[in-house]
């Protein structure tokens, strides 16, 4: 029998409700194969304090563990019952097969962890870029997993799904150095969006609102520089920030609630101060030089204008 | 001797602790413990002012978008007030009632199946109920799914749900095209049927025409129908009755007005608004009291000092709905009634969202860029927004480019909050008297507990 067990720590739900949005499976049917064991906005009859003692007690198997929102062993600021939610976690580490954090708020600690007032607020394994979360950084669970990281503000559902599927189905999880499954994460948030052809022609958004231009080079968009599928596995199987206008604000990156200014890029000489991964600014300049010269009619026109 | 208990509430949206005190089988006092704090006033102090437009969203996983746009209106205000116009074309202000309206029929559809149906299977055979049983029964996945439909208008406008930040001082950052606008529609359409077929069980012009709980019953067979005859087999028409005061602080385009109803109506006045620290954790000067009387992380909200009930329950009375005013004079603020509210919306709002769809005129600009950088503003703002659980209040104060102030007043803090010296919150007056812990926990759901907003 597989089981799941979902605890929630500092966190806004938002990676609950992304995922009750799940398609191809959606959420419930992974039910169908798991022992949903307790899940704070889902179940009704059963005592999370049983679950937990059971699983202490090894009457119940814990297959899989898992975590949305920050940890904080401060119980003036979280707390379910009489427990910390360190306390819980700390009771079950050892028990489950695998741990998997849900959402920037338990990879990283995210915007919580900002909160200056409560310095014990952390990740699982991580506390924003360092591996100073709540279990030590040479922890494994059972099954010789660190925690899986899912990240994002909130998670995409599906990159839950097809982790928690992956691992049932017995296929290797390769992780990156976040610990974030690589097969997720290693695409940019910059590949497959629309606006792609304007950002090779350097054919930049003056201002918002409008279908045409990119929006890296003067609306902060972070799409080049953040690790994740969001222009591959559309979100709500409809779109995306960077396909309907908004620009990415790199929420799958443990640095993004350090960030500032969102919505403009930092620029020097006209220069971004961020270039996009894998090229030099040297590069960035030659190529953005190049692009401008040789002119694209099509992209310096309004879409429905084009040919 | 009275006997205390203490129960951590799940199916809530983060976690409630209820502290009920008994006396002969009877509650005599009941204290809503919402233990977790997150701090956001705190973080987003010294921030640059469009910032807030991506950290309030994240208060709350199920209203982030209410918190986005009162974020937005908030910052809109500081133009108005320095003295600049402010220019937004009737295409933005469309879509962005068009996203609010779809997050809230997320919410209710969400929590009716999720939240409020399951109790029912603790109280009544389970056999005849099966289909709403979490995970597996046929119409809470039903729920899921058409509730995770309707927010993919959210997703054409906005690029996703939960969390996009695409409305800003000046409009929005999207700029539809007609294909996307009709598949929008379509979209509503769909919701609409699952609406009529499964929720109201007639279909939505006869609804809206129905005046009374015996005519409806009447004539429906749909789960809102069975909801109703079961409320009343266990008497939960005439039970959880608040201060049958309402508040709504914004209208919703033309569908909900704002107001302040005790037992006549009159306009609501902002600067009535105050919060009480007595029994809060945070004071009102952010600092924090562990004392022992304290028991929640919320401050308490009053009105011309006295507690009012915030929601959809009240924008139907502030609205003057027929069919509310009656259900509420014959049988007050109940636990039927206030659940009644919320699915009545969904009709409403569905309808209301199909006509702002065909309403936009694509050739009109999708944002009008401000005259002035925000940060070269200085002053205060309100914004007003009333989200799925009813009144959301950001006031937000900008000085030398940084927030300087930002403060929240979220619907659950009116409803959830603590006591004040004189009066209790609404849900925790609604909750004594109860006789059965499960009842207790019902009647606090019935207020759409969202704790992560209580506290934030």
């Amino acid at each position: 029998m597989y089981t799941l067990l979902w605890l929630q720590g500092l966190t806004c739900n938002g990676n609950t409700q992304s995922l009750l949005n799940a398609e191809n499976p959606s959420f419930y049917t992974l039910f169908d194969k798991i022992n949903l064991l307790y899940h704070p906005s889902i179940s009704y009859d059963v005592d999370l304090f049983e679950i937990i003692n059971q699983i202490k007690n090894d009457k119940l198997p814990l297959t899989f563990l898992v975590v949305e929102g920050s940890i904080t062993s401060d119980k003036r600021f979280f707390s379910i019952g009489d427990y910390s939610i360190a306390q819980i976690i700390d009771a079950l580490k050892e028990k489950a097969d695998y741990i998997i954090a849900v959402g920037n708020c338990a990879c990283f600690g995210n915007i919580p962890a900002n909160f200056d007032k409560n310095s014990d607020v952390k990740g699982l394994q991580f506390r924003f870029k360092e591996k100073k979360g709540f279990l030590p950084s040479n922890f494994k669970s059972k099954k010789g997993y660190p925690v899986i990281n899912i990240s994002g503000c909130p998670i995409h559902p599906q990159w839950f799904v097809s982790t928690i599927l992956n691992l049932l189905y017995k296929k290797p999880v390769y992780l990156d150095g976040f610990n974030r499954p690589k097969e997720l994460y290693m695409y940019l948030t910059h590949d497959g969006c629309t606006r792609n052809e304007y950002f090779e022609w350097k054919v930049e958004l003056e201002e918002f609102g409008h279908k045409e231009g990119c929006l890296f080079y003067n609306q902060g968009c972070r799409g080049p520089l953040t690790h994740s599928p969001c222009n591959k596995v559309l979100w709500n199987n409809t779109s995306s920030k960077t396909r309907a206008g908004m620009p990415c604000i790199g929420c799958t990156e443990f640095d993004f609630p350090l960030r500032e200014n969102f919505f403009e890029t930092k620029k020097n000489m006209g220069i971004p101060e961020e270039v996009p991964i894998g090229v030099s600014k040297r590069v960035y300049i030659t190529i953005t030089g190049v692009a401008k010269t040789l002119k694209n009619e099509r992209v310096n026109k309004r879409l429905e204008e084009t040919e | 001797m009275p006997e205390i208990t203490k129960t951590v509430l799940n199916r809530v949206e983060g976690e409630i602790t209820l502290k009920l005190i008994w006396e002969n089988d009877v509650i005599k006092d009941a204290f809503i413990i919402a233990p977790n704090f997150r701090g956001f006033e705190f973080i987003l102090e010294g921030k640059p002012p469009l910032d807030a437009l991506v950290i309030t969203p994240r208060i709350c996983g199920i209203c982030g978008h209410a918190h986005l746009m009162a974020s937005t209106f908030a910052l809109e205000q500081i133009y108005k007030s320095a003295g600049y116009k402010l220019e937004i074309s009737e295409k933005a202000r469309l879509i962005r009632n068009i996203t609010l309206a779809c997050e809230i029929i997320q919410n209710h559809i969400r929590w009716f199946y999720i939240f409020v149906y399951p109790d029912f299977l603790s109280l009544e055979n389970k056999v005849s109920l099966k289909d709403f049983e979490p995970i597996k029964g046929k119409k809470w996945r039903k729920a899921v799914d058409f509730s995770s439909k309707i927010v993919k208008i959210i997703s054409i406008f906005g690029g996703q749900w939960p969390h996009t930040s695409y409305s800003l001082p000046g409009g929005v950052m999207c700029e539809p095209t007609n294909m996307e606008i009709v598949s929008a529609v379509g979209i509503v359409d769909e919701v609409l049927r699952y609406f009529e077929e499964d929720i109201i069980g007639m279909n939505i012009e006869d609804y809206l025409q129905i005046t009374s709980l015996r005519e409806f019953i009447n004539k429906s067979s749909g789960d809102l129908a069975t909801f109703i005859k079961l409320s009343k087999k266990f008497h939960l028409h005439k039970t959880g009755r608040a201060y049958n005061r309402f508040i709504s602080v914004a209208d919703f385009d033309t569908l909900f007005c704002s107001g302040i109803t005790s037992r006549k109506k009159r306009l609501f006045d902002i600067k009535k608004v105050k919060e009480v620290d007595t029994y809060s954790y945070l004071l009102k000067d952010k600092s924090f009291s562990f004392d022992k009387k304290k028991y929640s992380w919320s401050k308490a909200v009053r009105y011309e000092g006295l507690p009012y009930e915030t929601g959809p329950l009240a924008r139907q009375i502030n609205s003057e709905n027929q069919l509310f005013l009656n259900l509420n004079k014959k049988l007050r603020d109940s636990y039927l009634v206030r659940i009644w509210a919320r699915v009545d919306e969904i009709g409403k709002l569905l309808v209301f969202v199909k006509n702002c769809l065909k309403k936009i005129n694509i050739k009109e600009p999708s944002y009008i860029k401000p005259v002035k950088d925000i940060k070269e503003l200085e002053g205060e703002g309100y914004g007003l927004v009333e989200a799925a659980r009813g009144s959301l209040i950001h006031r937000v104060s900008v000085k030398e480019g940084k927030i300087k102030d930002y403060n929240i007043i979220t619907p659950s803090v009116w409803n959830l909050g603590p006591r004040c010296r004189k009066y209790l919150s609404p849900a925790e007056k609604a909750i004594i008297g109860q006789k059965s812990e499960l009842t207790a926990h019902m009647i606090l759901r019935s207020f759409d507990v969202c704790s992560v907003c209580t506290t934030h």
